[in-house]
Parts: structure tokens; C-alpha cells; sequence
């Protein structure tokens, strides 16, 4: 079941008038989101901070907000909230609407991707105070322009269903520092509700707004005192979203009707390509084909029976040549994906760990609405390996908390067998158990929620299948982590033994026998008898660059020779330097270098920097080897990874188009490049160039 | 093989272990100790000594692993630290050169189970005993009562007679760890047979109730899986005095392992079977017959005990008609039984009924 949210707010300005607000808000107290004492502070505090991350991304502010609960009464369950950001501010006289009013922003009837799809916003806040505890709602709002801030209560008229302001007047706004406040707002309210730690709670939402917000400063203070803090890991702001025009896949009937009887278009073409989005003029063309309609025709003039002809045509059900109609995709400039390396980073801010994988899937289509999967694993010691992974579930940036076992994005979790990608799971059913935690993003312009309460997505089989393959690429990742962290473990004990150990017989034996210690290269080769590569990749906190150094020992009987290739983040903007041994380009992120004949017992290395990055942007360094004998501690060189990556290289170098990974999509928009799209080919199998098949 | 009792020998013997290694590492290769494969696969019976020895089976320990690399790191360190104590006349406890290794920085032990282990690697390898390389085992000896006369050589020298009846209080005679001839000597009897007790509830309920005079017979408490010098002194009074030992124990499948160490040889200490195992010795009870033909209150066997019933079934020492009628009959009924479940039938029932019974079938009653 889809409720969508104008629906509701349609339903609630006709209920306005019929019935007393307080009975309103009981009847519906369930998908506003105020059911329990428990959760109405979190919905307080989500409602707040989802305003304040909206304001200030659209704003282009970079959001530092600050949370306080504070116990206000502890017998009668009441608490005092306070938020405030540093976001553009309200002007006096909007105060009233954003604060008062029951009616939608525009936004909900644009297609395009927003966090305010939950709710009924900050005026649900207001009403709920205002039922509690009968107070008002305390706002503190500055404005760049305005040399003070405007300070009003905003109270509901409950007999006149209405928003009433008190007490407003304007005051100098400082900063604790003293300093003069820029702009921002605070808003104060108090209401009844209980303050609870765990998996629902308002630390859980923070901590997970944080996550998908790496670009948020976030501090909270709860109840006790004790103050949070998530830092913002990087500077760069979401991308912008624009609204886009429908996709042909996702039209109905009535709609296309509509929209042809509406239409002023002169011809069919023009129609076609001015009103849908991922229409060429080639496909244009075709589809008038397709569905036996003249190009020179009017919209207005079609007939219900040429409207169905087209939207069969739209559908892939009338073909040309005997294919369906190849459409562009839709322009993903309406979806903010958080991109990979900002997904990697928000979770090691929260999490401690040693790997994480994270993965942007390109944006796709299902039914017209384009949308985009992200997921991030991340596994490590430090955590919990006897319960549940933690499932951290996202739609459009928002937190969802409740009802995870109904939700799609949980449901992709469980289809996946986690067993053979090193997590245990009974029956390779359900959620796995060990150290990890699953992150699952969906970006999208119509995110389909299974009720009223939007906390779980319905199932879609596109989103689903998009979800499962990117969890599948995870796997991979994880289990050549595990497979990688087992042989390195293995080569450091052998290591070991013939550093320390060998040498400690060696030298004993000699003595107890009274001879000469023997040398020791013979009895090395032996034990080792194989090629050894050691690499470390670390962050210097001096020069600011990431060091790699790889090593190859030659500990065989023979002479041995090699090239060896590295992945490095070329693609993320990261620079190379000081790397002496030279070597070359071999595709996008891969350089390779050719290895001098290493003779028995002797060693190669190679040594450079990375520069352009930011501490844990880079922490593991992939090494490939061409050449006969195996090497310890490097993969054999797959060729035709090679030629895949010059390939897709290729493909985006022609498009100018970012593929959709590693957050290329943001950085063009901002720097204003038109935006084209892509082709999309059927569902686009997206590969990865490492932990790719294997 | 049997003690070497002498010191350069020993040294001499331990060497050929070290040299082993030496030799490898100067031939280019990794350092190895070959030794007997010390399990059940590798144990035959030796019909010129009556006792179970091990096979000629070798394995290999090469440094190949870092596991075993240690392990002989360690053995070098053992050797060592042997040679010291020889030189300066001291001896160690096994426990005590477990902590000693501390100081052995890459060659210390990870276990006393490790040390005890390469301890009697190395009597294997060099066919020397312990003894010989001043290593004592912490388990102290078993308790002995009866009228059995021995001479003990005290800490000052001297030689002290003992009879395990009249010089003793209730907790009887302590055989100490060496009952070589230079420590102990046997000096005379008046019994006609030992009886080697599993529990010390039931040793004390037998001294309790006179059973060593009435049936004139001396009494020895194992102490569960007895120590060697238990055996030891069991076999030398069995040899010199030509005692039949009546072997009195649970009805469990522990306790056929416990009489196969004392008649045929335990698997850990087979390089030694013909110095510590009786192989006339005979089994009393309990019986998985005397489960039944007593009624005596039991126990259902745990997964582990069929576990260990089964292996029994496929060890050679167990072979013979009787013992696997014996192991196939407990796993049949499924029970186990305590030798003082006897006291079902009144504290007196085991010295007045049980054991006479039975030591009548034997020939003994």
C-alpha cells in the first residue's frame, strides 16, 4: 500500500475543518510519528534536524546543529528540546507559515529527491507541545541581511485550529564566544515524552544522520548531560537536486492523457522531448513509429486510442525493427547519492574498524522513478560478533528506525548468503551475526513506504534486485578482506620463524655443540620456498599524503621476475608522488611498474605517496602481479580486468557523463557541466574493478 | 631400553638430537627431530617383552611451520638446560622447568602439557629416561598398606625399613617418584598377592575393614591414572617376589584404559612398557558383568564414554576375546558403574561377598 504524502495533506486541511485538532492529532498520532512518549522526542528531534539539514543544503551552508534534551519534569514525563543550526534562517513573517501551518511546501508535488517526505513536518512538533504540555513553541530566527534576530512564541489556537504568535520582538543574537550570530535558528519546545537509549532512540538517529550527513557537524547533548559529538569529515556539500520532468516508463494513463489534452506542442516530437525526460530526438521519432502515430501530429489531437497506442510504445509493448524503443535514462541530477568515499568515512567516524567497503550503484529506473542504491559494509574486531550485524537503513538521507524485518532493504540483507562471504548466518536465511554493520541507502524521487508510519519500503523488484547485487559486491570484498587478512597472517608467521626462530636454532644448536653458527639462506629458501609481496599503505600525519610501500622477496631457488600493478584512487582525485621507480599508467587507478630480475634471497621495492586526500580516504592498497611463479600477499593479474576498466575509462571519457561511482556526479554539477544522460542498458550491470568476479 | 645412569651417555645421546637439526641447516634444508609416532596406530605387542612398544612408525617435526620450528627451538633449549643440571649435580621438577622456560624468551612453553610432552619426546628420541636428565614428575606416588618390609634411602643417606603395615598410620607407605634399586629396596613379605585400588574411598574402606590382613595381600591406591614410579613398583614386586596384581577399579571405560597402562603399557609412555607395565596383572571389577550380575546402581554412558568404548574396541591392547566381550557388553546395556556403588549392599558387602567372590574365581580365595 502507497500512501503518498499530498493524500494526507489533502485529507488533513478537510479534516482541519471538521474536527478539533487534538482529536486530529490522536486519530493519526500513529504516522505522525507520536504514538508513544518514546518516540514523539525522537520524531521532535527528527523533524527539526531534517529542517535544518534541508535549509542548509539548499542554503549551500555547510550545517552545524546542535541537539539538547533536557529533563523538565520527571514525574509528568516532560522534556525540553532544543535545536539550533546555522542554517539561512526564517524571516519574521514565514515564521508563522513554517511553524503554524498544516499546509505541504511545494516540494511534495515536484519529482525529486528530499528528506521531507516524512511527517508533517515541524508544525506536527508544535501542535504536539501545545497538546502536552499547553505551551508554546519558542523560535529564535536570524536572518544574513537582518542585524537582529526575530525571538516569538508560536502557540496553536485550538478552538480556531490556527497558529498564533506571542511575545515577538527582536534581539541580538550571540554566540556563546560572544560573537554575533550570522544566521541560524533555534527552536525551544517542551512536551510530554519519555527519553530512551538504544536502537530507537534519539542518539540512534543522530548517530545515524551523521552517517549519510558527512558534511554535518553534529552535537548532542541528552538528558544527563553528556555531550556527543560527530564531526563533519568532509566540506563538500550534497549535490543540488533539481526537479525533473517525467520518464516515459514511469507514466500512467490518465497522466499521459492529461498531459496531451493540456499540451499547446505544435507537433509530437516536440511534445515528446520537451515534456519527458530521457527522450531523444531518435527515440522521439521511433515512438511515434512505434506507436503509428505522424510526427507532425498535435498532442491535443489524440485520440484515447493513439494515447494507449503511445503508451504501449512507452512501455517497450510496440517495437520498431522488432526492438523496443532504447530510452536515456533519466537524469539522476534529481538524486543526491552520498557517494562511496563520504559513505566510508561517515561510518568509520561512528564505527571503529578495519574494513569497510562501501559501494554507489549507478542510478536506475523502476517505473519511471529514477533511483540509486548505496551500500556500505563495515567489519571489524571492535565490534560485537555474537548478535545481529547492525542494519542501518536510509531513505533519502533519512534514518529509518522502526520496522526493519517488514522493510525491502532488509529483506535484500536476508536474500543474500552471507556464509560464504564469512558472516554466519543459520540456514543462510535472515540477518547474519558477526562483527559488522550494513549500511542501505536508497536514494530516490518516490520512495514507497509499506504504511502511513514510512519506516519500512515496500517491495519493488528493480530496488530489491539493485540492493541484493550491491550487497553481493560487499560479500566479495569482505571475504577477500578475510582471505587477504588469513594469508597475511600466515606470512607473517612464517616470517617469524625465519627472522626469529631459525636463527634462535641456529645459534643454540651451534653453541650446545660447540661449532660454528651456520649460515642460514639455504634453510630460508626452503622453508618459505616462494615469492612474498608485503604492502603497507599509511596515512602520514606530516606530510598529509598516504605512504604506500610494497616489498618483494624473492624467497625461491631461482631467479624470478615480475611487474607489479597497484590500485590507487586516480578516479577520486588523488595525486601520486614521489614515486621514483617511475612505472606507467596501465588504466584508470592501476600503475604498474616492471620489476627487476630478482635473483634467490634478494628483494624489490617500490615506494610513493598519495596526495590530495584526506585521512582514511585511502587504506588498503590492492597489489597484482604479472609473471609465472605465485606471489604471496598479491593477485595474479586478471587481463581482462584490465581491458574492462580501459573500457569503461573510455566510455566516460566519450559521454563526459560520470558512470555514477565514486562521486563524480556531484562534482560536475557543481562545477556547472551540463548535464546528459547516459545510456542505460536495461538494468546497467554495473561492475566493480575489484573483488569483481572470482 | 631402561636407565642409562650415565650422565656423558645421556649428553652424548642428546646431542645426536641437536646435531640432527645443526646438520640440516648446514646441508641447506630446514631443521628437523624424527621421533616414534606416539598414538594408538603406532603401538604393537612385543612378544619377547609381554608388553605393548612402539612401532616403528617416525614422523618427521620439521621447521616448517612456526609451530614446529618452536617446538624444536624449545627441545635445544631443554637440552640445555639438562646438560646444566647434569653439570652442576641439580634436578628439576617438570613444573619447574615450565616456569624456568620463562626466561627462554621464542623457546618458552605455552603449556605444562607442552613441556611434559617434549620431556618424554626426547626419552623417546634418545632412549634415556627422565631420570637421566634429572627431570622429577610432579604427581607424587601411590599409598601402600600391608605387610610388605622395604628399605628407603633417606634425604641424610641413610637407609631406612619400613613395613607398610606396622611403621605406617592409616594413609600407609608414600612411594616416592624413584623406586630404582638405589633408592629402594625390597626386603621381604608375607602376603600372597596385591591389590591396586583405583578410589581412596574405597583403599580406606578396605583398610577399614582389615581386608589387607584377612586376605594377606598389600593394598596400592592409584591414584586414578597412576604415576610411573606406581607402576614401577607394582612391576618390581611382581618381578622380584613373583606377586600376582589383582587390578580393583571403576566399571567405566576410563578405568579399562587405567588397567591397560598398569598390564600392557600406556600409549604415551610406550618407549618404556617393559620397565612399567605387569603384564600378568588381571582385572577384578568392576565388570560390565558385575554391573548386571550385582544390580549395581549405574550411571547412562555420556556421548564421550561411547566415544571412548569405541576407540577401545580398535586398540590393539584391548584386542583379546574377553576385553571385547567386556567393552561390547557396557556399550550395550549403556551403563557405567563406581566400584563403591557396592555399598548398595551395606559397608561390609565388598570385603564380605564382593571380593571374595570374585578373588575366588581367580584362584585367590
Amino acid at each position: 500500500m502507497v500512501i503518498r504524502v499530498a493524500g494526507i495533506a489533502d485529507k488533513m486541511a478537510k479534516n482541519q475543518k471538521q474536527i478539533a485538532i487534538s482529536e486530529f492529532f490522536e486519530k493519526n498520532k500513529h504516522f505522525l510519528g507520536f504514538d508513544s512518549l518514546q518516540r514523539s522526542i525522537i520524531t521532535a528531534v527528527k523533524e527539526a534536524v531534517d529542517n535544518s539539514l534541508d535549509a542548509c543544503e539548499e542554503a549551500r551552508i555547510l550545517p552545524d546543529i546542535k541537539v539538547k534534551i533536557t529533563k523538565i519534569d520527571s514525574k509528568k514525563d516532560i522534556l525540553e528540546l532544543q535545536t539550533e543550526d546555522n542554517g539561512p534562517g526564517i524571516p519574521q513573517k514565514s515564521i508563522e507559515k513554517v511553524f503554524g501551518q498544516l499546509l505541504f511546501g511545494s516540494r511534495f508535488h515536484a519529482i525529486r529527491q528530499s528528506r521531507g517526505q516524512q511527517g508533517i513536518g515541524i508544525t506536527g512538533v508544535v501542535m504536539y507541545s501545545q497538546l502536552t504540555t499547553g505551551k508554546p513553541t519558542h523560535v529564535l530566527s536570524k536572518v544574513a541581511n537582518d542585524p537582529t534576530a526575530v525571538s516569538v512564541n508560536i502557540g496553536l489556537d485550538t478552538r480556531k485550529n490556527k497558529a498564533v504568535k506571542s511575545e515577538q520582538t527582536r534581539i541580538i543574537w550571540e554566540n556563546d564566544d560572544l560573537t554575533m550570530k550570522e544566521h541560524g535558528l533555534r527552536v525551544t519546545t517542551r512536551m510530554k515524552a519519555k527519553y530512551q537509549r538504544g536502537r530507537q532512540s534519539v542518539f540512534q538517529y543522530l548517530r545515524m544522520t551523521s552517517i549519510v550527513n558527512p558534511h554535518a557537524e553534529i552535537t548532542f547533548t541528552d538528558p544527563d548531560g553528556e555531550t556527543y559529538h560527530w564531526p563533519r569529515v568532509t566540506e563538500r556539500l550534497p549535490s543540488k537536486v533539481d526537479a525533473i520532468k517525467p520518464h516515459p516508463h514511469g507514466i500512467e494513463l490518465g497522466q499521459l492523457q492529461r498531459m496531451c489534452r493540456e499540451s499547446s506542442d505544435s507537433r509530437m516530437t516536440v511534445f515528446l522531448r520537451q515534456n519527458f525526460s530521457g527522450v531523444s530526438m531518435r527515440a522521439a521519432k521511433e515512438l511515434c513509429e512505434a506507436a503509428e502515430l505522424e510526427i507532425t501530429m498535435k498532442p491535443k489531437s489524440l485520440k484515447p486510442d493513439d494515447v494507449r497506442a503511445l503508451l504501449e510504445a512507452f512501455q517497450g509493448e510496440r517495437e520498431v525493427n522488432g526492438k523496443a524503443i532504447k530510452l536515456l535514462s533519466p537524469p539522476t541530477n534529481c538524486l543526491s547519492p552520498i557517494e562511496e568515499m563520504l559513505i566510508k568515512k561517515g561510518l568509520s567516524k561512528t564505527i571503529d574498524s578495519k574494513f569497510v567497503a562501501t559501494m554507489t550503484r549507478a542510478p536506475t529506473v523502476s517505473h519511471g522513478n529514477p533511483f540509486q542504491v548505496e551500500v556500505g559494509l563495515i567489519f571489524g574486531e571492535g565490534m560485537v560478533a555474537d548478535k545481529h550485524v547492525e542494519v542501518l537503513r536510509f531513505a533519502n538521507r533519512v534514518p529509518l528506525m522502526y520496522q526493519q524485518g517488514g522493510c525491502l532493504l532488509t529483506k535484500a540483507i536476508e536474500s543474500v548468503d552471507w556464509r560464504q562471504y564469512g558472516l554466519e548466518q543459520a540456514g543462510g536465511k535472515g540477518v547474519p551475526k558477526g562483527p559488522a554493520a550494513i549500511l542501505v541507502h536508497l536514494a530516490s524521487t518516490n520512495v514507497q513506504f509499506t504504511s502511513e508510519a514510512k519506516e519500512a519500503l515496500s517491495d519493488n523488484e528493480f530496488v530489491f534486485e539493485e540492493t541484493r547485487r550491491a550487497m553481493l559486491e560487499m560479500g566479495r570484498g569482505l571475504r577477500k578482506h578475510l582471505e587477504k587478512k588469513k594469508k597475511m597472517a600466515k606470512t607473517r608467521e612464517k616470517f617469524e620463524l625465519i627472522n626469529d626462530i631459525l636463527p634462535a636454532i641456529a645459534e643454540k644448536s651451534a653453541s650446545i655443540l660447540e661449532r660454528p653458527i651456520p649460515d642460514l639462506a639455504g634453510s630460508i629458501t626452503k622453508i618459505m620456498s616462494a615469492v612474498i609481496c608485503n604492502e603497507s599503505t599509511t596515512w602520514n600525519k606530516e606530510t598529509k599524503q598516504v605512504d604506500v610501500s610494497i616489498t618483494l622477496f624473492n624467497y625461491t631457488s631461482r631467479a624470478r621476475s615480475y611487474s607489479l600493478l597497484v590500485n590507487w584512487p586516480e578516479k577520486s582525485g588523488g595525486e601520486m608522488v614521489g614515486n621514483e621507480r617511475g612505472g606507467r599508467k596501465e588504466a584508470m587507478g592501476i600503475w604498474g611498474w616492471k620489476i627487476e630480475t630478482l635473483e634467490p634471497g634478494e628483494k624489490a621495492v617500490v615506494e610513493y605517496s598519495l596526495s590530495n586526500l584526506e585521512k582514511g580516504d585511502w587504506t588498503e592498497t590492492e597489489v597484482f602481479f604479472r609473471g609465472s611463479q605465485d606471489v604471496i600477499g598479491a593477485t595474479k593479474l586478471d587481463e581482462k580486468m584490465l581491458v574492462e576498466i580501459r573500457k569503461q575509462e573510455e566510455i566516460l571519457n566519450q559521454s563526459d557523463v560520470p558512470s555514477g561511482d565514486n562521486g563524480e556526479t556531484s562534482e560536475n554539477n557543481e562545477d556547472g557541466v551540463a548535464y546528459e544522460p547516459g545510456v542505460v542498458e536495461g538494468d546497467s550491470g554495473q561492475t566493480t574493478l575489484f573483488g569483481g568476479e572470482n | 631400553m631402561a636407565r642409562v645412569n650415565d650422565p656423558e651417555l645421556t649428553k652424548a645421546r642428546l646431542h645426536l638430537v641437536v646435531e640432527e637439526m645443526y646438520d640440516r641447516i648446514v646441508k641447506g634444508e630446514p631443521p628437523t627431530m624424527t621421533l616414534p609416532v606416539r598414538t594408538k596406530n603406532n603401538i604393537g605387542f612385543d612378544k619377547k617383552l609381554g608388553v605393548y612398544k612402539y612401532g616403528k612408525k617416525r614422523s618427521t617435526r620439521d621447521a616448517t611451520s612456526l609451530g614446529s620450528a618452536k617446538n624444536l627451538l624449545r627441545a635445544l633449549h631443554v637440552v640445555e638446560f639438562i646438560e646444566e643440571m647434569i653439570e652442576a649435580g641439580k634436578s628439576s621438577t617438570l613444573r619447574e622447568m615450565y616456569y624456568i622456560s620463562e626466561s627462554w624468551g621464542l623457546g618458552k612453553f605455552g603449556s605444562q602439557n607442552e613441556s611434559n610432552n617434549l620431556a618424554e619426546d626426547l626419552e623417546v628420541v634418545t632412549t634415556c629416561l627422565r631420570e637421566d636428565f634429572k627431570l622429577r614428575p610432579e604427581e607424587d606416588g601411590a599409598r601402600m598398606i600391608g605387610d610388605v618390609t622395604i628399605e628407603e634411602l633417606n634425604r641424610r643417606g641413610q637407609w631406612m625399613t619400613i613395613n607398610a603395615r606396622d611403621d605406617v598410620g592409616d594413609s600407609g607407605y608414600g612411594v616416592p617418584y624413584n623406586v630404582e634399586a638405589e633408592k629402594i629396596r625390597l626386603k621381604e613379605h608375607d602376603v600372597n598377592f596385591l591389590m591396586a585400588i583405583e578410589t581412596g574411598g574405597m583403599f580406606d574402606r578396605l583398610v577399614e575393614n582389615g581386608f589387607d590382613e584377612e586376605y594377606k595381600c598389600g593394598l596400592i591406591h592409584l591414584k586414578g591414572q597412576s604415576a610411573r614410579s606406581t607402576r614401577r613398583i607394582m612391576k618390581r614386586m611382581n618381578e622380584e617376589w613373583d606377586l600376582p596384581v589383582i587390578v580393583f577399579l571403576d566399571g567405566d571405560p576410563w578405568s579399562f584404559r587405567i588397567f591397560a597402562s598398569i598390564a600392557y603399557g600406556a600409549i604415551k609412555t610406550a618407549h618404556i612398557s617393559e620397565y612399567l607395565a605387569t603384564p600378568s596383572a588381571s582385572y577384578l571389577g568392576i565388570t560390565a558383568d558385575d554391573i548386571l550380575a550385582y544390580d549395581l546402581p549405574s550411571d547412562e554412558l555420556s556421548k564421550k564414554d561411547i566415544e571412548a568404548l569405541n576407540a577401545e574396541l580398535s586398540d590393539p591392547r584391548f584386542a583379546d576375546g574377553w576385553w571385547q566381550e567386556q567393552i561390547n557388553m557396557m556399550l550395550e546395556i549403556g551403563k557405567k558403574a563406581e566400584q563403591q556403588s557396592l555399598a548398595k549392599y551395606g559397608l561390609d558387602f565388598v570385603t564380605d561377598t564382593y571380593l571374595p567372590e570374585k578373588l575366588g574365581e581367580m584362584g585367590l580365595a
